[in-house]
């Protein structure tokens, strides 16, 4: 050995350091988790709950690494119990003399719980989720002994409670993990993102997997930003206090994003475009993409941080803003004598205008993160929230599921009289409710089922070779820590987390005695047998009965997809960009989810996604616009101008109804005599500046949505007669 | 005061209730803290926010149990 003795001393300090980084978090949580269920156990004995179990388990079920989101999801979790539990004392009272009449009831309800939780988001979802998995967990026990049901519906309420309150304090008291700076780090991140996608815009690269790369993580991102807020506001006042303004930064990031996105395309069109004019264009906008940069890095030449740098951002983007407007007036009037081409002409006036808003959105985005300083802002004030958007086909799918596989289970337990039957149908009932969430249930079920057995060998030996000689809680605690360490730690690797999740909550079931400790060998058997096997129906059960992971639900999603252009035609115009900007990125964020493994689907998804956010986007601003024209001046557009823009709301969504060949020509030439219309209407004669400006506004949305139609990346260029993938082939004018 | 309540007939606790009446108001004391930026000045604001309710919690308690 030549390595010298210090050598080999940094070499263990540098693994220390290494480990402390990556490592100690992890331990930290797990100390932290085991600490809290071992709380709540001893409580529970020490106040002589009947099964002090279920607050160990309780823990194990609620918990989170930060402590905002485990205050959520317990918040959530004590409404989904309290309404399970009135549930339960009611059909217990219907149908106490009639079990099948109660396990109908109940598989109902538990079906409907199972919608209702695919169809809300973030631990909203988890609410229902609960209510369900309680009438399972408590009420079929409860319904075996109507006498007591009332009493042991309040035992098992108070042992949740019991371990609700000692996670939720444990989390927050003992080295506490705040969400604030998470939320922080995903605000930072766009603003390096952005600048990274300007000078993208700005080279005008056409690389379209970065392109799709950017905007997923920008979907991820926004989700992301969604869930934390509303855990941290349970977690942290000073976020509560900023929530508004945290939903209104989301929102302006959205149509920010969206509105960057559109330019980009709208660059790379131009700059795959062959014509002499494209070149002139391009030559004309770029000097206004290089000055964007700089107003949103400091001095040092670090992209925006903080809020602070944020302020002084805004004050740039102000002034850069107001002088726009005539900047651009200039230009266009040099470039309209240099070229006398009037499709050069609209790609440059969409161009700038879109430029115009980027910077304005752009300025109103900082201006909010800005005002984070603050703790009570004008900002504040934003009453439309994030909305999410599940496809109700997939939502009475999972309900179903559920309600099958408990009646299934049920009409086994009653014909064959099996003895531990209840705890099969009332497992297998809670996890459908349970894994339903979960982007693969079926896998997910699987998992956990491995973990269920090697839990049942483990509580064997437990209950029959170790319990006997215990005395006492403390000696039963450090008996069961390592046992509930490994657990906690497997569940803080993503691959082994499902056998880990399996583990917490199973073993506990099956090797901590209640409070009146009994010993019975073939019961423990019959429990675990059970266990098992609804799990395994469950897995089946999800693989079967239409799998959420199919190609199916996939084509599901994409058709609600487009359905948001449509929406975006006919549906009420306030608040409707929100809406659509919010539903189209939640249903891509579920496809995402689905899509995990089968990246040529995603990729489909994608180029539909940007196909919806394009012309959707541009729809609404152009119904925007129209609506003012309509209120204020209805003379400005010839009645054949309207027919034109009302034939062209009709065939857009028949478009995206059913993409093909003809509905595709039949839009783009509803979207060509409607440009023909808006043009002659302008007319080369004298008209006041902001009547020409709107109707040059009008046109450029529309100059817009032909150009998203004939993306040739875009989906929709396949449906288009007689086109050839191949890219190398002439060019389409734009 | 009495030490049960009966609630639709059944025996509540009135700690039970009081501790109801504390979260209450530890809830609204929260929303005046933090308005002025007490949290600031505190070393965990956790803690801080958990050991009010439970002064203002065993204040009421020792008007049943005195």
């Amino acid at each position: 050995m030549n390595t010298p003795a210090l050598s080999l001393k940094a070499q263990l300090r540098q693994a220390a350091t290494d480990w402390w980084r990556s490592e100690a978090p992890t331990w930290v949580y797990v100390f932290k988790m085991v600490l809290a269920g071992l709380l709540a156990l001893g409580i529970g004995y020490g106040l002589d709950l009947e099964s002090p179990r279920s607050a160990l388990i309780t823990v194990f079920i609620v918990m989170q690494p930060q402590s905002g989101m485990i205050l959520a999801k317990s918040f959530y979790r004590v409404i989904g119990t309290l309404v399970g539990s009135m549930a339960i004392v009611v059909f217990v009272g219907l149908f106490a003399q009639t079990p099948e009449l109660f396990l109908l009831a109940s598989a109902l309800w538990i079906g409907l719980c199972t919608v209702g939780s695919a169809h809300n988001r973030n631990f909203r979802s988890y609410g229902f989720v609960l209510s369900g998995y309680t009438v399972a967990l408590i009420g079929l026990p409860a319904a075996l002994h109507p006498a007591i049901t009332f009493d042991s519906v309040m035992t098992r309420v108070t042992e949740i409670m019991v371990g609700i309150v000692c996670v939720g304090l444990v989390s927050a008291l003992v080295f506490p993990q705040a969400s604030a700076p998470g939320l922080v780090r995903i605000i930072r991140g766009r603003f390096t993102a952005f600048v990274d996608l300007i000078s993208a815009t700005l080279g005008g690269t056409a690389d379209r997997k970065q392109l799709e790369a950017t905007n997923a993580r920008f979907v991820g991102d926004i989700i992301g930003l969604e869930a934390m807020r509303s855990a941290a506001i349970f977690e942290d006042p000073e976020v509560r206090l900023r929530s508004g303004r945290l939903t209104r930064m989301n929102s302006e990031f959205m149509a920010l994003s969206t509105r960057m996105h559109a330019l980009h395309q709208l660059m790379n069109r131009l700059h795959a475009n062959p014509a002499a004019s494209a070149q002139v264009v391009i030559d004309a906008i770029s000097p206004y993409f290089r000055e964007v940069q700089p107003l949103l890095t400091r001095a040092s030449g670090e992209p925006v941080m903080s809020a602070l740098d944020a302020a002084d951002a805004a004050l740039k983007l102000d002034a850069y803003k107001r002088e726009l407007p005539r900047r651009v007036r200039a230009t266009r009037n040099t470039l309209s004598e240099q070229c006398q081409s009037d499709n050069a002409m609209l790609d440059f006036d969409t161009a700038s205008e879109l430029l115009y808003r980027v910077i304005e959105e752009l300025h109103a985005y900082t201006l909010t993160y800005a005002s984070m300083t603050q703790r009570h802002h004008e900002r504040e004030q934003w009453e439309h929230s994030y909305a999410p958007k599940t496809s109700m086909t997939t939502a009475l799918i999972a309900g179903a599921r559920a309600a099958i596989v408990m009646l299934a289970l049920a009409a086994f337990w009653i014909a064959s009289g099996w003895p531990s039957g209840d705890v099969a149908v009332l497992n297998a009932a809670a996890f459908c409710a349970i894994t339903s969430a979960a982007p693969d249930p079926a896998k997910a079920t699987r998992t956990v089922a491995i973990g269920v057995l090697f839990a049942a060998v483990a509580g064997y030996v437990y209950t029959f070779h170790i319990l006997p000689r215990l005395d006492g809680y403390w000696m039963l605690a450090s008996a069961l820590m390592p046992v509930l360490m490994l657990a906690v730690y497997l569940t803080t690797k993503p691959k082994w987390a499902g056998y880990g999740l399996g583990i917490c909550i199973f073993f506990p079931f099956l090797a901590v005695p209640d409070n009146f400790a009994h010993f019975n060998a073939a019961g423990y058997l019959n429990e675990s047998v059970a266990l098992v096997v609804s799990l395994l129906v469950t897995a089946v059960a999800f693989m079967v009965l239409l799998p959420p992971t199919t190609d199916w639900t996939v084509r599901v999603l994409e058709k609600q997809l487009r359905k948001q252009v449509v929406d975006a035609c006919f549906g009420k115009l306030a608040h409707l960009a929100l809406k659509f900007e919010s539903g189209t990125r939640d249903l891509m964020h579920q496809i995402t989810l689905f899509t995990g493994s089968r990246p040529l689907l995603r990729q489909k998804a994608l180029g539909w996604m940007f196909a919806t956010l394009e012309v959707g986007h541009a729809i609404i601003e152009l119904r925007n616009e129209l609506h003012g024209i309509r209120t204020e001046a209805p003379d400005l557009l010839p009645a054949s101008a309207y027919a034109a823009l009302n034939r062209l709301r009709e065939a857009i969504p028949a478009l995206f109804a059913q993409p093909s060949a003809a509905t595709l020509a039949s839009a783009l030439a509803a979207n060509d005599t409607t440009i023909a219309q808006v043009q002659a209407a302008i007319g080369p004669h004298y008209r006041e500046r902001s009547q020409r400006h709107r109707l040059q506004r009008t046109l450029s949305y529309l100059h817009f949505i032909r150009t998203a139609l004939l993306d040739e990346q875009s989906p929709l260029h396949t449906m288009r007669a007689g086109a050839t993938n191949n890219t190398t082939g002439e060019r389409h004018a734009t | 005061m009495p030490r049960e309540i009966s609630f639709f007939d059944a025996y509540i606790p009135t700690v039970l209730l009081l501790a109801v009446v504390a979260a209450v108001l530890a809830l609204a004391a929260d929303r005046v803290l933090v308005r002025f930026g007490f949290y600031e000045l505190t070393w965990h604001p956790a803690l801080f926010r958990v050991s009010l309710f439970i002064c203002l919690a065993a204040l009421l308690g020792l008007a049943v149990y005195r």
